[in-house]
């Protein structure tokens, strides 16, 4: 396939991923925010922008309001807003690679933007989050049940789950300055999307040991870093059509993923969290290093040429 | 009288940085007429490329080539041995009226127009006109040719690939591409049809056989006054045996001898070196 | 009840004081009122409310800008305008006309191969050789190209309007890379989702299975080659057609790329993918000649392929549509067409032209410049509806102005009547108007037959009296509505013999879950 394609379904992946995450972080940092008036807002946004990469904004306080129009809302770089329309960029300029439904869907995303930001400033964000939310399942659903399982579908998959490790890295940091039994870490598990399905697995028992541990390793629950990291690696381990290493990784992004997730696979759960931060931080690193790989290996997109032209005199 | 000659041409380009593609076409190749044979050529570039030929729509036989590698410096060699003769003298004669004819504009459209290189200009125009009073049209190409070369002053290097007639004009010197160009923008001017002719000259008349002289990249004209025949305005003289010629068309844009594109930075053309050989 | 709304809805429509009440509309006619072929659709939309029509057309809207239906203007992204009311064309009418472009495709083609072959035609004194040399459009670089089967004119599309007396006419061939054919594929799909009754009441000839008649003629295109690589080549994103481009690639399943990523060595193609280089035999280019190439036109053109001329030179790769095409779409020789078809096919013009006064000529110049203030004079080449002067609509100013460029460049002109367009009834606010409207029918040459896709791009004028369709101009366009002939078997075009027998009954049920039953259910309440 064309790199130029591949490369535009690998940032479809991560924009609607970003999009998805932001949403869902938003959601329940929001409500939070309503429900519990103890919690200082203007610290708590300031917290969370940080987290999300968006630079605050001086002087004035940040309130419920103000949060989601900055994050969700404006056209700045990082808000839901514009991760839609980069998502909407790349499908469209690879549309003959996506299937149609694919395209409608992400278009009917984007054109429906402004009517439910309209209808989100009337009736309260949440109505917002979850159009964000629902379109991104239906993209979700549409990929998996419409597009072959080739390079294509495996370079959306990885950008996906490579946005997927750092948006979660990025929620655990919003929260390692809480304590173990604030409430905080339910919010957690509700962005991830992760609450009943640890509830289940926990048997209910709410500790930040435990939530830290069910989002970083849980092997089975696909919102888990460990289990994005692994799919992203099969998605590299396909993506490669070379003939395969005898010793070591083939590609420098597959190596570092495989790192990081050898890491926290074989990390005795109690050592956890010792040093999180420090974890979190190389995860981030990780992600950062994994795209510039992957740019190098695959992206090179042919730059234009700019001819000269030549003459010979008599 | 007759000559065989054994040219050998030399040109190219030197990059400042290293270019790793380029496209090129070279117009180099000798042409087949009454007055000349080719009877071999070769074409050579360093580095190597395979190239493809073709004959344009002037007739003119193009060698097309592309590089891959990146290089700082193209080289063409073009070998030919060609057989020449004398021009005789034209032998069919129209008059002011016969060129003026529906058919006559028709058919020879292209070679009436103006181009950038042969533009058109009031006062060259008033000069050629003067020029026709009272003579054929064949005696007026003559006439032309002896003005021209009485204007300008030859000069290497004051002119560039671009310049046009009435810039060489102006300037008072030229090279024999302004020399050719300026003719044809008079003779046009006048209603002669006239075309531009690329080719190389052999500088020494009394050459020995064997003997290698220093040639010239050159160009002259042809006017079509019921046939085509040449004429070398650059030094007044008619097309004989030591003229060798390569391409037609309406001016130095159709019969550019290498021209391409690369990609990167500046480009500046090799010195041109015309080996020529008498060889019998 | 239904006589109010209808008058509602078609209130004042032959208002005998509008502009251009001489034209001919295509739904009514002065004396007999509605005819046959709009008979349906006029009592189709009769008893709708213009309430109704404006929901229809807000859902059409919206099917359009969610399907990303929509063209680039000045850099902005805007729905295409697609009218509620389809235009509607009898058998018999499309076969003539179908007949008549099937023609002028023919005798273009060997027109093209002969322009850039011998040139016999001008040998034989049959057109002026001047006429060829002074096209713009004629490149001298496309001489002695010889498309390995023949074709050049893998597309075409010929602009065809119907004057005062409903004849069809010729207004412009275009053979270089006619843009459109998108949008009568989206508009029938829009349209059809929109309308679903309308269809029910019609026998439409279908138009879906364009992207099959293309890719075949360009597979075709190169016979030596047994799996022929074809692509799409568009200048990017950001080109006012690029939906087209992506829409064909897509339906043919072939890639749409860029001329950065093609690469010729010694004259072979190759595309650039992440599994390394692979060879293009034919390319589908919607690049103008002047950008194809930086070694032969445009050097400092970054949307090209340097070096894609010789290597179709030298057979390695088919352009589609060939390099100078231009040269047969020029509006001047246009005025040439009944001899160039006598020429090459000995027959006469099945459509004919629309009088065209040739500025070139020295007779033909006088008048044009005498009759200026009532005539139309277009340039020969381009589109888009740019350079048009409408004489009587233009003030003297202008006339003057328009006067010395056609002085200066008599070449470069040509005049025809004001041809008034026909027209067909079109929703402006609540109430439908008489629009007019030209139709672009698409051709397809696979070198044994020409294919004309029934039907066609039909572009309506929505400011009141304004002739100037283009979209680029603020027109609009209607779903073009080819009628199959009764009692034939051109509605099954969509259908052939099946791949098995349809099964008389059902096989087998689905299965089903287990059942809760209603016992367990009232327990557990």
């Amino acid at each position: 396939m064309l790199a130029r394609n591949a490369e535009s379904l690998y940032w479809i992946g991560r924009y609607v991923e970003r999009a998805d995450d932001t949403a869902r972080i938003l959601d329940v940092s929001v409500h939070q925010l309503l429900e519990d008036a103890t919690v200082d807002a203007d610290t708590a946004s300031r917290r969370l922008l940080s987290v999300l990469g968006i630079t605050p904004p001086d002087g004035s306080e940040l309130d419920v309001w103000g949060l989601t129009e900055l994050v969700a809302m404006s056209p700045e770089t990082g808000s839901i807003v514009s991760s839609i329309a980069s998502a909407r960029e790349n499908t469209r300029v690879a549309r003959e690679v996506v299937s149609s439904e694919l395209w409608q869907c992400i278009n009917a995303m984007w054109n429906a933007v402004p009517e439910r930001q309209r209808a989100a400033r009337r009736v309260g964000p949440h109505e917002f989050f979850t159009f964000v939310e629902n379109r991104a399942a239906m993209f979700a659903g549409l990929a998996d049940s419409t597009m072959s399982r080739d390079d294509g579908w495996r370079f959306l998959v990885l950008g996906r789950s490579v946005e997927r490790v750092d948006m979660l890295v990025r929620l655990l940091m919003s929260r390692v300055g809480d304590r173990p039994t604030s409430p905080g870490w339910v919010t957690v598990l509700r962005s991830a999307g992760a609450h009943d399905t640890y509830l289940r697995t926990y048997r209910g028992a709410l500790d930040a040991s435990r939530v830290v541990q069910f989002l970083l390793l849980d092997r089975l629950f696909p919102r888990s870093v460990f289990h994005a990291l692994q799919q992203a690696e099969s998605c590299l381990e396909d993506l490669d059509h070379g003939p395969s290493a005898r010793i070591g990784a083939g590609a420098e992004a597959s190596r570092l993923l495989g790192k990081a997730r050898s890491d926290l696979e074989f990390l005795q759960p109690a050592e956890l969290l010792d040093n999180l931060t420090g974890r979190l931080q190389a995860l981030q690193a990780t992600v950062r290093d994994v795209g510039e790989a992957v740019s190098r290996q695959y992206f090179h997109a042919v730059p234009w040429i700019e001819w000269n032209n030549t003459e010979v005199n008599l | 009288m007759n000559w065989r000659l054994r040219v050998v041409h030399t040109t190219g380009y030197r990059y400042a940085t290293a270019v790793t593609q380029s496209y090129n076409e070279a117009r180099l190749t000798p042409r087949h007429d009454d007055r000349q044979n080719l009877m071999v050529a070769r074409l050579e570039t360093i580095p190597p490329a395979r190239a493809y030929k073709y004959t344009d729509y002037w007739g003119t036989e193009v060698n097309s080539f592309d590089l891959h590698s990146p290089h700082t410096e193209l080289k063409v060699i073009a070998a030919s041995v060609v057989e020449t003769s004398d021009q005789p003298p034209p032998s069919a004669e129209v008059t002011w009226v016969q060129l003026k004819s529906a058919d006559v504009l028709d058919t020879y459209a292209e070679y009436l127009e103006w181009t950038t290189y042969v533009p058109k200009h009031r006062e060259l125009s008033a000069v050629a006109r003067s020029l026709r009073r009272g003579r054929s049209p064949q005696e007026t190409v003559l006439a032309v040719s002896k003005w021209v070369h009485d204007t300008l002053k030859y000069q290497r290097g004051t002119t560039g690939v671009h310049s046009s007639a009435v810039d060489a004009w102006q300037a008072g010197e030229g090279v024999c591409q302004d020399y050719a160009h300026l003719t044809l923008a008079m003779l046009r001017a006048v209603g002669v049809p006239s075309r531009y002719v690329s080719g190389y000259l052999h500088t020494k008349p009394d050459a020995a056989v064997g003997e290698t002289v220093v040639g010239e990249s050159h160009a002259w004209v042809e006017a079509w006054t019921g046939e085509w025949w040449g004429f070398d305005p650059t030094n007044d003289i008619s097309i004989g045996h030591r003229h060798v010629w390569v391409a037609t068309g309406r001016d130095y844009a159709d019969v550019s001898p290498l021209k391409g594109i690369y990609s990167g930075e500046a480009a500046t053309a090799i010195e041109v070196t015309v080996d020529m050989t008498r060889l019998a | 009840m239904s006589r109010a709304s209808s008058r509602q809805l078609f209130d004042g429509y032959l208002d005998p004081r509008r502009p251009h009440a001489g034209a001919y509309d295509e739904m009514f006619d002065p004396v007999d009122g509605v005819r046959t072929a709009y008979k349906r659709l006029h009592d189709s939309l009769q008893p709708l409310q213009p309430a109704d029509l404006t929901t229809r057309s807000e859902a059409l809207d919206r099917a359009l800008v969610d399907q990303g239906i929509t063209f680039s203007l000045s850099g902005e992204e805007r729905p295409f305008p697609l009218d509620l009311v389809p235009r509607v064309i009898t058998a018999s009418e499309w076969s003539r006309l179908e007949r008549g472009v099937v023609q002028r495709v023919r005798a273009l083609e060997a027109f093209l191969a002969d322009i850039y072959g011998e040139q016999q035609i001008v040998a034989d004194g049959v057109l002026p050789r001047r006429l060829i040399t002074s096209c713009e459009h004629f490149h001298r670089q496309a001489a002695g190209i010889a498309p390995p089967n023949g074709v050049r004119i893998h597309v075409a599309g010929i602009d065809v309007v119907r004057d005062e007396q409903g004849d069809f006419r010729v207004l412009e061939d275009n053979l270089r890379s006619p843009s459109g054919v998108s949008y009568v594929m989206e508009n029938r799909r829009t349209m059809a989702r929109v309308f679903p009754d309308l269809f029910a009441k019609h026998r439409v000839r279908a138009v879906g299975d364009y992207a099959v008649h293309l890719l075949r003629s360009l597979r075709a295109a190169a016979p030596g080659v047994t799996d022929p690589n074809v692509v799409v080549l568009t200048p990017g994103v950001y080109n006012s057609a690029y939906f087209e481009h992506s829409l064909l690639a897509r339906q043919m399943g072939v890639e749409l790329v860029e001329g950065r990523d093609l690469l010729a060595r010694n004259n072979v193609i190759y595309l650039r993918t992440t599994e390394g280089e692979q060879r293009v035999d034919v390319i589908y280019r919607r690049i103008d000649d002047e950008f194809l190439d930086p070694v032969q036109f445009v050097p400092d053109s970054v949307l090209g392929v340097a070096g894609l001329v010789n290597a179709a030179r030298a057979g390695n790769v088919v352009i589609a549509n060939a390099i100078g095409n231009g040269v047969g779409d020029d509006k001047l020789i246009y005025t040439y067409l009944p001899e160039i078809l006598k020429y090459y096919l000995g027959e006469t013009p099945l459509l004919p032209n629309v009088d065209t006064y040739r500025c070139w000529l020295p007779a033909e110049h006088a008048e044009v410049l005498d009759r200026l203030d009532e005539l139309v004079t277009k340039p020969v080449e381009g589109s888009g509806g740019y350079g048009i002067v409408f004489g009587p609509d233009a003030s003297p100013k202008e006339l003057q102005a328009q006067r010395r460029r056609i002085r200066a460049n008599p070449r470069g002109w040509i005049a025809q009547p004001v041809v008034q367009l026909s027209t067909v009834p079109t929703k402006v606010g609540e109430r439908l108007q008489p629009r007019h409207v030209d139709l672009r029918p698409f051709a397809v040459n696979d070198g044994e037959d020409v294919f004309v896709l029934p039907g066609g791009l039909t572009r309506v004028a929505i400011p009141e009296g304004s002739l100037i369709v283009n979209s680029s101009q603020g027109g609009g366009s209607k779903d073009t509505w080819v009628l199959a002939p009764r009692a034939s078997g051109e509605d099954a075009e969509l259908r052939g013999p099946g791949l098995g027998t349809p099964a008389v009954k059902p096989e087998s049920t689905p299965e089903q879950g287990p059942e809760l039953n209603a016992a367990q259910q009232q327990q557990q309440q």
